[in-house]
């Protein structure tokens, strides 16, 4: 297989202030693959994604994305953040948010298009959301909110997704919806990091995981990196009550 | 009244205060979205050593006026953001400390060329605006930022619009955020500018943000929200200066006095969002609920048909409101009335099985999921089973398993 390297992290550390949150990653992502990230709150895991994104400064380390810089290649990248960075209130309506996938291809005096706006109605369509089109952001539920934000990922058209979350806070039926989709991009060769929290479904969604707690602590290919000695290893001593209920495999 | 729309001053002062309310109401979506208010007022006490500055060099010259003005608010806007990112100190304790230390300088520079240089500079002008003293250059210096500032916002749209509402996802597309800031910052300094001969600066604040925040009560979509702010700022401009003919007064104020007049009418009359309509539907919702308790009762009472009476010995709500809902029931044919009883129809039969469904569904789901005692799920459900839609009560039904009977052994009835 000819597996193209996208993102290259060499020594990764960030802090905020005082406090170390990320120390010494060391991370290859290869392309056509959707990777778990997992780890416990406050693991890391969204500061690994903007630090990727170069949306905050970090202490050391260095990270390419194709072999470039990211501001080259920002247009090819989609970004849905965790869900509790959002304002409900704003007077931004579902066709609205969706036609944003668009905007990075706009020079600043070119309108949307007719071919912005199919692109933004099929990922509409895609996430069956395209009778909601005209809602207000803050009238949806939980479910329906996440489907908006991917969808303006996927009318972006990009080739690598950060997804922070995606499914919490979403029906069944939203979460089948979205790892479908997931799992649709990644066969077409598309590249996805994906925040999860539910251990009992990571072998059934990822081919890849990163198991993450300030330190790498695995990562690769599921069956070889998400073994229960690397869980209890990024979740220290909530492993005990995580067997409890049965949600480590085996 | 109308004859002072004759005179040419009038006129004049008419046009320019329009225009204010235009410029001022569209931009002030965005300082509102981006809850700058705080921000939007420093700016416009900022300018006054602006003002100062240039009278001192140039004299009386609405140009010098202009151009000192909007430096000055620019350098507010960089000092405050220096202190922001380098020192310590909270953001909005920042704003407050710049603005008041640069007006206060503005003050005191008028103040001292009024009264130990002679100049004609009345510091009530800056403060509370002079509309009667337009003169035909401010005129044309407001229509020149009314223009740069709507063809601006209109080419910007897209970048004012994301990076206002995420823009971390702004910057992760590649769109620079502080830009945009700076740039806005510029605009509303001109704007800020612009509106000191119609409002002064103390009160521009409010034509930037009441009338921004009425619109946002009225639309859900962000260009409607710029075109009724705009609206609304024309016209409180426009009433606010015929109010203050009519009574003798001074026009600034009193079109911050119409402005705050339409945002308590928005507040109270909006569609959905008001007070009075979110009234009114909690009123419904507390007439469908007792509604639904008055159809359980009958259900779950012996026999087919229960006594008026009993209804209301057994259900606590004011007389008054239950004689409604019961008429309603039966004007909806849900209840069939003979003449001391009260009998569910098939429809009526139909709703209860469905409500009943809902609540021993509930009270499994609670058993179940959460382990709660079944001596405990009762009440829980009796709340809950108003709430649970079709599609919820599915999800819920798939999750368990599809039970047959609820912790108490009683069967789960199937939706009809
Ligand atoms: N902007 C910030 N300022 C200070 N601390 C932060 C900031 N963002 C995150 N942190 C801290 O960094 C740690 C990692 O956060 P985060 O990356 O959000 O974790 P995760 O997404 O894995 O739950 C947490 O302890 C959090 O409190
Ligand atoms: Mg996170």
């Amino acid at each position: 297989m000819n597996e193209q390297k996208v993102i290259d992290v060499k020594s990764l550390s960030v802090s905020f202030g005082n406090k170390r949150v990320l120390t010494n990653i060391n991370l290859d992502i290869f392309q056509g693959n959707s990777y778990g990230v997992i780890g416990p709150n406050g693991a890391g895991k969204s500061t690994l994604f903007k630090a990727i994104l170069n949306l905050i400064d970090y202490d050391m380390g260095s990270i390419t994305v194709w072999d470039q810089d990211i501001e080259n290649v920002r247009k090819k990248i989609a970004y849905v953040p965790q869900k509790d960075e959002v304002d409900w209130n704003f007077p931004a309506t579902v066709k609205d948010i969706v036609l944003m996938g668009r905007y990075p291809f706009k020079k600043i005096l070119e309108r949307m298009n007719a071919e912005d706006h199919k692109m933004a109605e099929e990922a509409m369509i895609q996430l069956d959301i395209l009778d909601l089109k005209d809602r207000q952001i803050g009238k949806l539920s939980g479910g329906q909110q996440q489907r908006v934000f991917l969808a303006r990922a996927l009318a972006q058209k990009a080739d690598l997704y950060f997804l922070d979350e995606p499914f919490v806070g979403v029906d069944i039926a939203t979460e089948e919806r979205i790892i479908k989709t997931i799992n649709q991009l990644a066969d077409e060769g598309k590249t996805l990091l994906v925040v999860h929290h539910d251990l009992s479904t990571v072998s059934d969604y990822f081919d890849k995981v990163i198991l993450l707690n300030q330190r790498l602590i695995a990562y690769g290919n599921t069956e070889d990196a998400f073994t229960d000695k690397n869980i209890s290893f990024a979740y220290g001593g909530q492993l005990t009550i995580l067997n409890k209920l049965g949600v480590t495999k085996k | 009244m109308m004859e002072i729309l004759t005179t040419e001053w009038a006129l004049r002062a008419l046009a320019a205060s329009i225009m204010v309310g235009l410029m001022c109401g569209v931009l002030g979506c965005f300082i509102v979205l981006r809850n700058m208010s705080l921000l939007g007022d420093a700016l416009s006490h900022a300018i006054l050593p602006g003002i100062f500055v240039a009278f001192v060099l140039f004299g009386y010259s609405t140009i010098a006026f202009f151009v000192g003005s909007a430096l000055a608010g620019l350098v507010a806007a960089l000092i405050i953001s220096w202190i922001q990112q380098n020192v310590q100190t909270k953001n909005d304790a920042a704003i407050g400390i710049i603005f008041t230390a640069m007006f206060s300088l503005g003050v005191m520079g008028i103040s001292w060329l009024n009264q130990s240089q002679g100049a004609h500079l009345d510091l009530k002008d800056f403060l509370f605006g002079n509309v009667l003293g337009v003169s035909n250059e401010d005129l044309i210096l407001s229509g020149f930022v009314l223009v740069y500032t709507m063809l601006s916002i209109a080419l910007l749209y897209r970048y004012l619009f994301i990076t206002t509402f995420q823009p971390k996802i702004a910057e992760a597309m590649g769109i620079s955020v502080k830009t945009i800031h700076y740039y806005l910052m510029l605009l509303l300094s001109f704007v800020v500018v612009a509106s000191l001969r119609t409002v002064g600066v103390i009160l521009v604040v409010a034509m930037l943000i009441t009338p921004a925040a009425t619109a946002l009560l009225l639309s859900p979509k962000l260009k409607n929200v710029l075109v009724i702010s705009g609206i609304i700022g024309m016209l409180s401009a426009l009433f606010g200066f015929l109010l203050a003919y009519a009574f003798e007064t001074t026009p600034g104020p009193a079109m911050c006095i119409v402005a705050t007049g339409f945002y308590f009418l928005a507040a109270l009359l909006a569609p959905k969002t008001g007070l009075i309509s979110r009234q009114w539907v909690r009123r419904k919702e507390s007439r469908r609920i007792l509604a639904e308790d008055i159809i359980r009762f009958i259900d779950k009472s012996p026999g087919d048909e229960v006594s008026t009476v009993s209804i209301f010995s057994n259900i606590s709500v004011p007389n008054y409101k239950l004689k409604a809902v019961l008429k309603s029931l039966i004007n909806a044919n849900l209840l069939i009335k003979s003449e001391r009883n009260i009998a569910l129809s098939e429809t009526g039969i139909i709703k209860a099985n469905n409500l009943q469904r809902a609540h021993r569904l509930w009270e499994t789901y609670q058993h179940n999921t959460m382990g709660i005692d079944p001596e405990l799920v009762h009440w829980e459900a009796d709340k809950q089973e108003h709430h649970l839609d079709d599609e919820l009560l599915g999800e819920v039904e798939r999750k368990l398993g599809y039970p047959k009977a609820d912790p108490h052994g009683s069967p789960i009835p199937k939706k009809k």
